[in-house]
């Protein structure tokens, strides 16, 4: 460690202002960083002291989805096997397979986004944040196996570019970037992005399939079935609860397991960073909603409104969405109610989303998205309710 | 009933006239900076949209279209004068921004200062010309051009006023010199736009 700190510290000056790689300053600050500590403190005239730097915070955000990650590897090799007619699959060998369809994805993120980053980082002189290494592990995450890489190396380019630097980088944006990114996608290559094709990494003229392959998702069963009863059409199409739950079938690369997401919430709110209150609004909204579109349900002829609450939680984005994306706390509300608010509203979107709109059984990332929007609207709405109840308590 | 509120529901989310149609854009640019004003702006264009679509209505139906019952009466059933539409749906929504800044002016004088130059630019919001002009192709009955003015100008309304919050965010970014002010407004409007696909599929 001490040859590798004096190494920096003889290229140092290099690097200062003056010296001849002035221009790449951004990068070495960021390859010090990574590997040390920084000696910086904050400029300006506002401190706070704190362990926790967005360092630690993005590290811990990292650690928190490694359980997801690692689901990911299993469940996207495990589909494939199984749709090839392996029966007792090893899970060493379908983690193989996972990890090849992650890390061609996930490389390509770092390296398309990656450039984006530092060349904004370099032209604008700001740091690189540690923040694009969340974003670069979320996005591959909830990409379908099958995208061609070309397609995840523009989504990201949007995302990195249009979705964060043009507001200024890490803290500064709006909209998640990881989000951004795969809307995008999801708009412009709707047959990459969507459909029974695109789940389950095959090539339907290459592989032998086993009969009855659909390659759809659990969402989409359910949003096809027509008759009365969702959850029988459900365990018929094989999606018993507990598999459900566990993430044992088919969807994007890293979000089918409820149990890794939980395990992956635990860590958040224990270390304080993911705010247990949107998770719990989320929760809380889709609950009420689906409920009431229980009771709406005999009278109509879409069979999702009969989907019981608890199926919404292990379908889909939703676990995902909760935990990792939705608490993101740059673009979700920040004040304590606007949390809650925005939570309960992401949980009511999802639900109406996956019910009523026949184009996309999918709806969480589309409606945290929108969420993302209207979230400084929702702040300023607390904000001045706090200003107008402070001032009644002083005036009284 | 439900027809109504079906109507009610697409015209405010799924097809939102600022940010599917991008009609109305120069005002809700121009007037997006403060939360308050865009809560006034967008009350006033809600208002002025529930009284010029219907009154557009009548226009074309009494006057304009052929076969219309005034034309009827003077007794040129061969008449279509719907294509002086534009000229005459623009005179009744100028009119009726008139009607609104005095009273407004005498009513509401806090809300006129805050709107200042904003309100008689009402009369050239193309999302005011573009909902009478969607009123008269989509056929709309004399009750549906109400619930439809008045659900577009409330589409309207909630994309400024969500706006505003956003611009107000935005202050303590960090925006290239070169995107400063309308660049990134214009950006974060197409994202705007794209958040609000989510609702593009809905059919009611």
């Amino acid at each position: 460690m001490r040859l590798i700190a004096d190494l920096f510290d003889k290229v140092r000056p290099n690097f200062e202002k003056g010296g001849s790689l002035e221009f790449a300053e951004p990068l070495f600050e960021a390859t010090e960083s990574f590997l040390f500590t920084t000696d910086k403190v904050t400029e300006g005239k506002t401190h706070i002291r704190d362990y926790l730097e967005t360092k630690r915070l993005m590290s811990m955000v990292v650690l928190a989805v490694v359980p997801c990650t690692l689901m990911a590897f299993y469940n996207t090799g495990l589909q494939r096997l199984l749709a090839t007619g392996v029966a007792n699959p090893s899970i060493l060998k379908a983690m193989g397979i996972g990890a090849m369809v992650f890390f061609p994805l996930y490389i390509i993120t770092l390296i398309a986004g990656g450039f984006w980053e530092v060349l904004f980082a370099i032209v604008r002189k700001h740091e690189i944040n540690e923040g694009f290494l969340v974003t670069s592990l979320l996005f591959p995450l909830i990409l379908p196996p099958t995208l061609p890489l070309w397609q995840a190396a523009i989504g990201i380019s949007f995302g990195v570019v249009i979705g964060k630097e043009v507001f200024g980088g890490t803290g500064m944006n709006i909209l998640n970037p990881a989000l951004t990114a795969r809307v995008f996608l999801f708009f412009t290559y709707p047959s990459n992005m969507s459909g029974d094709k695109v789940w389950i990494l095959v090539d339907s003229a290459k592989d032998k399939l086993i009969d009855g392959f659909s390659g759809a998702t659990p969402l989409a069963v359910a949003a096809a079935e027509t008759g009365g009863n969702v959850v029988a059409a459900l365990n018929k199409a094989g999606f018993t609860y507990s598999k459900l739950f566990f993430g044992l079938i088919p969807g994007s690369i890293g979000e089918t397991s409820a149990l890794a997401c939980l395990i992956g919430a635990v860590i958040l709110i224990w270390v304080g960073i993911a705010s247990w209150r949107t998770m719990v609004g989320c929760i809380l909204g889709a609950t009420v909603v689906s409920t009431a579109f229980n009771f709406l349900a005999p009278a109509s002829t879409n069979a999702m409104l009969s989907l019981p609450f608890y199926y919404h939680f292990v379908m889909g984005g939703f676990a995902f969405g909760t935990v990792f994306m939705a608490t993101d706390p740059v673009s979700s509300a920040t004040t304590s109610t606007g949390k809650w608010i925005y939570g309960i509203l992401i949980g009511v979107l999802v639900v109406i989303i996956r019910c009523v709109n026949p184009a996309y059984p999918e709806g969480m990332m589309l409606a945290i998205l929108l969420m993302n929007a209207f979230a400084p609207l929702i702040d300023h709405f607390v904000a001045e309710a706090n200003i107008k109840g402070r001032k009644k308590r002083a005036t009284e | 009933m439900q027809h109504y509120l079906s109507l009610a529901i697409k015209s405010i989310f799924v097809e939102n006239i600022l940010l599917a149609f991008f009609l109305g854009q120069c005002s809700f640019v121009a007037c997006s900076k403060k939360v308050e004003t865009a809560i006034g702006l967008g009350t006033a264009v809600i208002f002025v949209m529930t009284i010029t679509t219907p009154a557009s209505w009548f226009f074309y139906n009494i006057l304009l279209r052929k076969g219309a019952p005034l034309l009827m009466w003077l007794n040129v059933p061969f008449l279509d004068l719907s294509f002086l539409g534009f000229m005459a749906y623009i005179a009744v929504i100028a009119a009726m921004v008139q009607f609104l800044e005095m009273f407004l002016d005498k009513y509401f004088p806090a809300l006129y200062a805050a709107l200042g130059i904003f309100l008689p630019l009402i009369a050239v919001n193309c999302a005011v010309l573009g909902a009478a002009l969607f009123m008269v192709k989509r056929d709309y009955n004399l009750m549906e051009s109400i619930v439809y003015g008045a659900s577009t100008g409330m589409g309207w309304a909630m994309a400024i006023v969500s706006m505003a919050a956003i611009r107000k965010k935005l202050r303590y970014s960090n925006i290239p010199a070169g995107l400063e002010g309308l660049g990134i407004i214009f950006i974060m409007t197409g994202l705007l736009a794209m958040t609000f696909m989510c609702f593009s599929g809905i059919k009611l």
